[in-house]
């Protein structure tokens, strides 16, 4: 387990995957339209897109279990198919046998490859060491959470020791906190020689990688490392915090010189400006003339996703917000409580699934509520909205407080699941209908947000379109009309935006605050952390369990602790080290930088740091402390609250 | 040799796993077996029969008397003055028997008597043999009380062989053994080979370079230990509940039933690969395994009985070829000598569908 | 007018409803080509007509009258002749591989004995493997002789001693001849029995499987939550769920009651209306069935595996292809509670022999209460479910 090489040398090794003008034509789609690209011996390489941009065809003509249409994928210099003997695929549903045990999965697997048993079993239990799984050996893998079984499927890749592992969306579906351990792992097995190529929809994921490439319906647009994309952007983000968002956004929002894009959140907006000083001064100015208070203003580097969207812009892909043709707005009831949950307790058998929820939202707010996978999200959600009863506690809904299931408490709610809202073997008009009139719209009003459902889903001209035929991201969008047709005052929305491509996303949330704004209360669940800024509250879940609940700003500042960044020469060997004197979860490699959360004081730890460091003869050139993201404070919360329960079981 | 077996043992773990499956596999053929062993008869007792005994002579009563202690009737009284149809359309009756005025007065002349039986015959088979046991009633009675008590020139010896008693369930017990056969392990067979392509596991067994071959080989091999354990399990009822035993040689048997393993599994497996939706797999195996087995094949009724039309298909259906085996081998014993192509053909079915599943895979890669 | 009475909500449940069905091409194709291949099948391959039985012959004697026997045998339309052995072994070996299903040793003096006035027995073997045939074919055989021995005695070439009659009593010196006339089926065509069974059997076996499916696509497919979150109500939701697929099954009870009268030739000599309804029935009895199975499974694969364990009792205790009276007697009470027993006894009766509903109202009522039932508890579970 020696670092293979350098850090400083990655990018320099031979070429281990190369694709030339690959394209693959299905029965008249054209899902790859001649794509180019070269991965790099010990890289890790990122295909960032939406749903739909032709990421898993790519993976499956490098996997060898499909046929390209025309161009070349080799591996090592070798056609992909004969070189399946070096690859591990990871498939997006993981490919696993829920009904075998984890021992058996692995087992299947190897003996598939003709390794010798004694060697499937040392391998086997070494990586499911490496993740912390060897308690779970007989478990049958459809018990297995989301987190666990993508780590399965790794193990059972890696037990054939391949060169190349293609991941493709490995962290579909998993939490926040089993997909940095998952990076790490990654980065780990990067240093020791493995190349990966990783598909992913997640932007902050792609900052963990080498180097990406941002694909988008067939085409790569942009290929470089993190902060060459970014900075190819040549522009800064500004976050303006202010109190009047809404009308900000509308504001900063017209067209103005040197203001490229402005993006709401649910306490503040970011401003993409060419230039920082000319840019704040702008604003300033914009605000100061319409008479909106400013609270502060930060300067920092822009997002991938910034640039994304800029990419996107540029090739037309500009995703429509229509205005909500809102007939019958709720702003008289604005600031009343429309779901009020007080000591919500739910028990299955003899598991507690959620303990003493209190939950509190306003028509008006958008509250998010974030949480790991078997927290108890989904029954807390369930209760909220009226699915099932809680065993004990009291809930009060959209001004009702005994029978939750009445038709008129229903008609007062929207609902839409992460990916079952719609029916596929209906057209898209047969389901807008279906929605409007179960919803005992008349025909006129059925029309009239008919046409808006389709033009906010970029889809006129193509309601007799069959639903499931459409890719997930357009899918999703109908979805969100269909759930919104009757105008609900109580709006539930579960994952709303997995599939999505940065713009559609934009352009849901540019909805939810217009909905928001009209007065309606919006409960929203994701695990997509960079989306959950944009809610005006949070509550995260740990356990069944809310442990931390307030403003995006609020739960951050609310962290006793602070995030410090250390830029090293080993970057994998210093993470190594740090490790061993402190918990796991505080230290989390992102491609060269090392993040570390302290409880302490900040220059007292980063001084403690590099001692440490260079003790082992490991020189540190940079450290500084950086804001919270909400990612590490959602780690950084749900680890603290699994320690104290584990000592409160003690 | 090791990946086949790899393959074959993951496959049985996970029918080992799936509670409804197993019990499908396991109970249901023993289930099947007793319900429809016992059910599926013709040969019909207690049959309703109204008399109209319009002369109602001595020799009238004495012949009703006979057809009254017979097992085979159960005679119903019937108004004299009411149209015996009206008992068929009301479902009271099977037949009718009449006997007209004069019927004593002619057999003391010593001529022909006349009686006539009304048959319903819309269950042609029932009516039949309602006819045949009638005939034989009245021969009986013509031969022990009436004038036919004398020298007849040409006397049949009857003998009926294999299944002297007549014994409705020797007969059909073998031809549900090959049904449930026929049923259940493809069934199986297809659902795990759909599921693959379902839940996308596929993908993963295309990555590991395992060839075609050895690929379906493993997945028949599981469910040909399916097939054996549902042999085993329905033989030892055909032996005890059935009364049955080896005829003869039993070595083609045991040979063809290997072979018929290999053919209903490899058939699952072929179904499978071709509908990679678990659902239709199921109907589809349905279609081929119990319509065509429980029809065209001779289990209730002899193959000869379909009209030239159909009956053609039936050289294809494998069903066909095991029940005879199977009836050979628990019935007649005829052995080698009359089983060998029956053998060979299950044999090359077999391997034709074989061919077909491994083309089908052979590439080990998405189709489109 | 309808949308106006329901408030529009249960127009749009039936609207998608239908339209999802409409959409659903396997489900037209079930409702279609099973339906066709159990009759044509079942009608065809499941003939109960015992003719062509092979007849293999071995005729020591080579007279006039043996020959003549052997000709009245083959001609008789049950057997035909499969060729000549020479030996009873050799016959006997012909049956054990299957070569020919009966056969018939002739002695070598046939025709001597007889012009002596000697009886001769003639040996007559069958394969009696299948209990049926051998019992038609036995009956055959006794007539065939019968008959031969009438034709021989009234020519008048025997001996005389086989016109003497016996010692009876002097009322009973003539012979009964029983005349058998086939009502209803005069030409005892096969088919008209099975194809009658077949078709209730049809309509509850695919009834319930396409309701099964449709009941459970909602759940395999997470839409269900969806849908209760509107303010539709579980009764009407599964009001819309029924509906169409009784329209859909009825139109199944109208393509098969074509084809058994255009393609079997089944004359309807009753009222066809009873029959009908007790279609409507049926169709009811299988989509409440079908609900029932869907309520205790998650996916399309589970509630069709779970068929398996319904359908063969219920089509084994339902004397659709096999007369009830065969059954084994502790078996046949049980057929009362089968809706497809009672629903062959309406078609067989209504459909052959012309019965009307004075005689066949037991059976509707029992078609009907089996329905009621087993509609309500499949009802009852399914709102539970849903609630």
């Amino acid at each position: 387990m020696t670092p293979a090489e350098p850090p400083s040398g990655i990018g320099n090794g031979a070429v281990a995957i190369r694709v030339a003008g690959l394209q693959k034509n299905y029965a008249g789609v054209k899902a790859v339209r001649g794509i180019d690209f070269e991965v790099r011996k010990g890289e890790i390489f990122g295909l960032i897109g939406p749903d739909g941009a032709g990421k898993t065809t790519t993976f499956q003509i490098l996997a060898g279990v499909m046929e390209a249409t025309a161009g070349t994928a080799t591996i090592f210099n070798m056609a992909a198919r004969e070189a399946r003997q070096e690859t591990g695929y990871l498939t997006q549903t993981f490919s696993l046998y829920p009904d075998l045990t984890v021992a058996e999965n692995i087992r299947y697997v190897g003996d598939l490859r003709l390794i010798p048993r004694a060697e499937i079993e040392l391998r086997g239990n070494r990586y499911l060491t490496m993740f912390d799984m060897d308690r779970f050996t007989d478990r049958l893998a459809g018990r297995l959470s989301g987190g666990m079984k993508q780590k399965l499927a790794l193990a059972c890749a890696l037990v054939a020791q391949p060169q190349v592992l293609l991941l493709d969306e490995p962290t579909t579906g998993v939490d926040p906190v089993s997909r940095r351990e998952f990076w790490d792992t990654l980065a780990h097995l990067a240093i020791d020689g493995l190349t990966i190529l990783v598909a992913t929809p997640y932007l902050d994921e792609a900052e963990r990688c080498h180097r990406v490439a941002l694909m988008h319906e067939g085409t790569i647009h942009q290929t470089g490392t993190p902060s060459e994309l970014r900075g190819s952007l040549g522009a800064k983000r500004l976050e303006v915090h202010t109190a009047a968002l809404s009308e900000a956004e509308d504001v900063l929002s017209g067209h103005h010189d040197g203001i490229l894009d402005v993006q709401r959140f649910g306490d503040r907006l970011d401003v993409i400006v060419r230039e920082p000083v000319e840019g704040q001064r702008q604003v300033k100015l914009l605000l100061g003339a319409a008479n909106i208070a400013i609270d502060s203003v930060r300067v920092d580097e822009p997002a991938l996703e910034n640039t994304f969207v800029a990419t996107l812009r540029a090739i037309g892909r500009e995703v429509k917000s229509p205005r909500y043709p809102g007939l019958h707005p709720h702003r008289d009831i604005m600031g009343q409580i429309a779901i009020g949950a007080t000591n919500l307790t739910r028990h299955f058998g003899a598991f507690t699934a959620v303990q003493d929820v209190s939950v509190e939202v306003k028509y008006g707010e958008i509250y998010g509520l974030l949480g790991a996978n078997g927290a108890g999200k989904t029954t807390t959600i369930k209760m909220l909205c009226g699915l099932i009863e809680p065993s004990t506690g009291r809930m009060e809904l959209a001004g009702e407080s005994g029978s939750l299931r009445s038709r008129e408490v229903r008609q007062k709610l929207g609902y839409m699941s992460q990916k079952f809202s719609l029916y596929d073997d209906l057209t898209i008009s047969e389901n807008l209908n279906f929605f409007g009139g179960v919803y005992g719209l008349s025909s006129d009003e059925i029309e009239t947000k008919k046409r808006w459902v389709l033009e906010f889903a970029g889809l006129e001209g193509k309601e007799t379109a069959l639903t499931g035929s459409l890719p997930g991201g357009w899918k999703q969008r109908v979805a969100f009309g269909a759930s919104i047709m009757h105008e609900p005052s109580v709006l539930f929305l579960d994952e709303p935006t997995s599939g999505v491509d940065p713009l559609a996303r934009r352009a849901f949330w540019r909805m939810i605050n217009q909905l928001a704004d009209m007065g309606t209360a919006i409960l929203v669940t994701t695990h997509y952390l960079e989306e959950a800024e944009q809610c005006n509250r949070l509550g995260f879940m740990v356990a069944g369990s809310i442990v931390a609940e307030g403003t995006p700003g609020g739960v951050k500042r609310a962290q006793t602790g602070h995030l410090i960044e250390t830029i090293t020469t080993e970057p994998q060997r210093a993470a190594d080290i740090l490790r061993t004197d402190g918990e796991r979860w505080r230290i989390s490699l992102f491609g060269d930088r090392i993040h570390n959360v302290t409880d302490g004081d900040a220059e007292t730890s980063m001084r403690e740091t590099r001692a440490t460091l260079a003790a082992a003869g490991i020189g540190v050139l940079e450290a500084r402390e950086i804001p919270w993201s909400l990612e590490d404070v959602f780690i950084a919360v749900v680890e603290k609250a699994k320690r104290e329960e584990r000592l409160a079981a003690k | 040799m090791r990946r086949i077996l790899a393959q074959a043992r993951k496959e049985l773990i996970q029918i080992t796993r799936d509670k409804l499956a197993l019990t499908l596999a396991l109970v249901l053929p023993i289930a099947l077996l007793m319900l429809l062993g016992s059910s599926i008869s013709l040969s019909v007792t207690e049959l309703p029969l109204v008399v109209q005994d319009l002369d109602n002579s001595a020799a009238s009563r004495s012949l009703l008397e006979a057809f009254r202690n017979s097992l085979t009737f159960h005679v119903v009284a019937w108004p004299v003055n009411k149209p015996p149809m009206e008992a068929f359309t009301a479902n009271e009756a099977r037949a009718a028997l009449i006997i007209d005025r004069g019927f004593g007065r002619a057999l003391a002349r010593g001529g022909d008597a006349q009686a006539q039986i009304l048959i319903d015959a819309s269950d042609s088979n029932t009516a039949k043999l309602i006819q045949g046991y009638s005939s034989q009633i009245v021969n009986a009675w013509n031969s022990t009380a009436g004038g036919a008590q004398r020298l007849l020139p040409v006397k049949a010896l009857i003998r009926l062989w294999y299944n002297p008693g007549r014994v409705t369930k020797k007969f059909y017990g073998p031809g549900i053994f090959v049904l449930g056969l026929s049923m259940f392990p493809p069934l199986l067979a297809a659902l795990a080979m759909s599921r693959e392509g379902e839940q996308q596991t596929l993908l993963q067994v295309y990555v590991s370079s395992i060839p075609a071959h050895q690929f379906l080989l493993g997945k028949i091999l599981a469910f040909m230990v399916i097939g054996f354990a549902e042999w085993v399990i329905m033989l030892g009822l055909l032996f005890t509940y059935f009364g049955l035993s080896f005829a003869g040689d039993p070595t083609p048997f045991f040979v063809a039933s290997i072979l018929y393993f290999f053919c209903v599994a490899t058939y699952g497996t072929m179904i499978g690969a071709a509908i990679p939706s678990q659902a239709a797999a199921i109907q589809a195996v349905a279609l081929g395994g119990f319509l065509l087995v429980f029809l065209l094949s001779g289990l209730i009724f002899p193959v000869e009985n379909i009209p030239p039309g159909l009956r053609w298909i039936s050289n294809f259906v494998w069903g066909r070829y095991y029940m005879e085996i199977v009836r050979d081998a628990l019935l007649e014993g005829g052995g080698w000598a009359a089983m060998w192509f029956n053998v060979l053909v299950i044999g090359i079915i077999g391997g034709v569908f074989f061919l077909l599943s491994w083309r089908r895979m052979r590439r080990m890669q998405l189709s489109i | 007018m309808i949308a106006k009475l329901f408030g529009g909500r249960m127009a749009a449940l039936l609207g998608k409803e239908f339209a999802q069905i409409g959409r659903d091409k396997r489900l037209r194709i079930s409702l279609i080509l099973p339906p066709t291949l159990q009759l044509l099948l079942f009608g065809f391959a499941l003939n109960a007509t015992v003719d062509n039985l092979r007849l293999g012959i071995v005729d020591f004697d080579h007279s006039r009258e043996s020959r003549d026997l052997i000709a009245a045998m083959t001609q008789s339309g049950a057997f035909r002749s499969a060729g000549a052995f020479t030996s009873a072994e050799t016959l006997g070996t012909g049956i054990s591989q299957g070569k020919v299903d009966a056969g018939i040793v002739l002695p070598v003096n046939f025709s001597k004995d007889l012009h002596r006035g000697h009886q001769v027995g003639v040996q007559v073997l069958l394969n009696a493997m299948n209990a049926n045939t051998a019992a038609i074919a036995q009956g055959y055989t006794q007539g065939v002789l019968g008959t031969w021995n009438q034709v021989m005695l009234k020519s008048g070439s025997l001996h005389a001693r086989f016109t003497q009659i016996g010692a009876v009593p002097r009322d009973l010196r003539g012979i009964v001849t029983l005349h058998p006339a086939f009502i209803f089926n005069p030409g005892l065509v096969s088919s008209w029995f099975v194809v009658t069974g077949t078709f209730g059997l049809l309509l509850i076996l695919n009834g319930s499987l396409v309701a099964s499916a449709a009941m459970v696509k909602e759940r395999e497919a997470g839409t269900v939550e969806q849908l209760l979150m509107t303010p539709a109500g579980t009764g009407e939701i599964i009001v819309a769920k029924i509906a169409p697929l009784f329209v859909l099954l009825c139109g199944m009870v109208l393509f098969a009651t074509t084809l058994i009268k255009v393609v079997f030739q089944i004359p309807f000599r009753g009222n066809l209306v009873i029959v009908f309804l007790g279609a409507a029935l049926c169709v009811l009895c299988g989509i409440a069935i079908g609900t029932f199975l869907a309520t205790f499974t998650r996916t399309a694969r589970q509630a069709q595996l779970m068929s398996f364990f319904v359908n063969p009792p219920l089509s084994s205790l339902s004397g659709a292809l096999t007369p009830v009276e065969a059954m084994p007697h502790w078996m046949q009470p049980l057929t009362i509670l089968n809706p497809i027993r009672h629903f062959g006894v309406i078609t067989r009766a209504a459909l052959l022999k012309g019965s009307s509903i004075d005689i066949l109202w037991p059976n509707i009522l029992a078609l009907a209460a089996i329905t009621l039932v087993l509609l309500s508890l499949s009802v009852w579970r399914f709102r539970k479910q849903l609630g």
